[in-house]
């Protein structure tokens, strides 16, 4: 398996185990939102950056042509 | 009311004219009507692929999930841009075997991957059934935004017949194209409202953002959490995961199109890299939803509430705007499922000679799926509600396939495939229509890929053997001839 396929599985394994993380499944809030909005929220946002991260290991390696 | 009513019918209407300024002059063929000859630039494709996600569901029912299971509904959050993510990798590999081998759809892809006629109409007759309800939901959400704003039933039906004609005539008209630029439309009018909603609402009722959470975690803290109950850990995950499956696999036969339609890969990548921003807006309702709980009885329909609120909050000309954008998000997906649906029937179902020919049978089955949709939607609502409980979980027993497929050469037959889908089927109907505590919480969805999957790898060996020892008997055939 190629390296770069484990970049984007950072957000998404935060993403998908969101409910089993005791801190984020609670109840209390951060920033005045509930802690699963604010968890998912900025997993969500983190999508996009760990791609670009991705596309642009790709092109080093001329593995985007 | 009148207000209201004025805004509604007008939104109908320009969506509807939107729809036929898409196209100038008429399609050639079906590769032109369905995928726009495969040109659709960046922006094009960003709206197209938006408006794939944000539906009445997501419009009415994330305010409405919100209401009823409090953080439960961000199970709908996650699984697009995990989906995304899956297809940042797929989508160029895809693209370019639509545009070499022709592809329109994925019984197209199905058939040609597989060499197998039957699996290509299985797989489209499998896609129709399940986008069918899909459809329909699109249309009698259009009805009961106008009920519940109204409160007459006859304008409903009206609003209904009336969007329909029209999505029906924009779409014969311009196809795909007629889809995109009612997206833009959509799009924007959606953010707009959104946002206005996401201000005006929470300060109404509780001072502001901050504010209705504050309450929330005082009066109802369950709602901040995943507990116990019917929306529980485990109907969160898996409900995620077969919905994450369905998108990054491209299950659903509607979303193939847009993905063929696009002028380059690239253009692709980047939206599936930047769309997750865009999913944000799916918290946006939810707001909504958690506001309602403050100020809505328990019972109130929780498809309603966010127009509920609206009415309460807003100027009558406003609310009409959000009545327009709740129209929108039902007739734009609808012209993009029926678009989805006519290609299907066209090119793997119903199998008539010629382009010509092919084109006229495509054109009939938009009309057809969307009377039937319409009779359906107000004669009887509830028959094809039912089916729609399959429209994820049976999707997605077409994974397997489709993995199959992106590899460079398939490594598996078509008849292992073809056992383990129609397992998987049977499974799915069997846990949705006749045992359905067997499994609790699971989706069945999920249940029936294992299947499916089992049944697959089984073939796939038994295959193997088979293959095996035929090239062993062909071999001591040939030293017993030398």
């Amino acid at each position: 398996m190629r390296s770069y396929y484990l970049i984007p599985l950072i957000p998404a394994l935060a993403l998908t185990v969101m409910p089993f993380l005791p801190f984020v499944n609670s109840t209390g809030l951060w920033f005045g939102l509930p802690k699963m909005l604010v968890w998912g929220g900025v997993w969500c946002v983190l999508c996009t950056p760990a791609m670009l991260i991705t596309e642009r290991v790709m092109a080093r390696r001329g593995e985007d042509r | 009311m009148t207000i209201t009513l004025i805004f509604t019918f007008t939104g109908i209407v320009l969506i509807g004219v939107l729809g036929f300024v898409g196209r100038r002059t008429p399609a050639a063929d079906l590769s032109e009507w369905a995928v726009n000859g495969r040109k659709f630039g960046a922006l094009a494709m960003w709206f197209l692929q938006a408006g794939e996600v944000f539906t009445t569901f997501t419009f009415l029912g994330m305010a409405g999930l919100a209401f009823s299971g409090g953080v439960a509904a961000m199970y709908a959050l996650p699984y697009i841009p995990i989906g995304y993510m899956v297809l940042f990798f797929l989508a160029k590999r895809l693209w370019s075997m639509g545009r070499e081998r022709g592809y329109l759809t994925q019984g197209d892809f199905l058939e040609d991957r597989f060499g197998s006629r039957f699996l290509g109409t299985l797989a489209a007759v499998l896609g129709v059934l399940f986008v069918l309800p899909y459809l329909q939901l699109q249309i009698t959400g259009l009805g009961l935004i106008v009920k519940l704003v109204t409160g007459d039933a006859v304008s409903s039906t009206l609003s209904m017949v009336v969007g329909c004609v029209l999505v029906v005539a924009f779409v014969l008209w311009a196809g795909l194209r007629g889809v995109a630029t009612t997206s833009y439309f959509k799009d924007v009018v959606m953010l707009i409202v959104l946002v206005v909603l996401l201000v005006a609402v929470p300060a109404h009722f509780a001072g502001g953002l901050s504010g209705v959470f504050h309450k929330i975690d005082q009066l109802h803290p369950q709602l901040l959490t995943i507990h116990n109950g019917t929306n529980d850990h485990v109907w969160f995950i898996t409900s995620m995961l077969v919905s994450a499956i369905g998108v990054g696999l491209m299950c659903l036969p509607h979303t193939w199109p847009a993905l063929f339609s696009a002028r380059d890969p690239k253009v692709l990548r980047r939206n599936y890299t930047w769309m997750p921003l865009y999913e944000l807006c799916l918290m946006l309702p939810m707001v909504i939803g958690f506001a309602a709980v403050l100020v809505l009885p328990k019972n109130s329909d929780s498809n309603g509430i966010l127009l509920s609120l609206s009415k309460t909050v807003l100027p009558g000309w406003a609310t009409g705007l959000v009545v327009v954008a709740a129209i929108a998000t039902a007739m734009v997906p609808a012209a993009g499922i029926l678009i989805g649906i006519s290609s299907l029937v066209a090119r793997n179902v119903v199998r008539v000679r010629g382009e010509r020919k092919q084109f006229w049978v495509n054109h009939g089955t938009v009309v057809v799926a969307c009377g039937v949709s319409l009779l359906l939607g107000i004669f009887r609502p509830d028959l094809l509600a039912n089916l729609l409980l399959l429209t994820y979980s049976g999707s997605v027993q077409l994974a397997p396939a489709n993995v199959l497929g992106f590899t460079r050469r398939v490594p598996i037959g078509k008849g292992p495939v073809l056992a383990g889908l129609i397992v998987g089927e049977l499974v799915v109907i069997w846990l949705t229509f006749f045992d359905t505590h067997l499994v609790g919480h699971v989706n069945v969805g999920l249940v029936g890929l294992a299947a499916n999957i089992v049944v697959l790898l089984a073939g796939a060996l038994a295959e193997r053997r088979t293959r095996r020892m035929r090239v062993s008997e062909v071999s001591d055939d040939v030293a017993v001839t030398a």
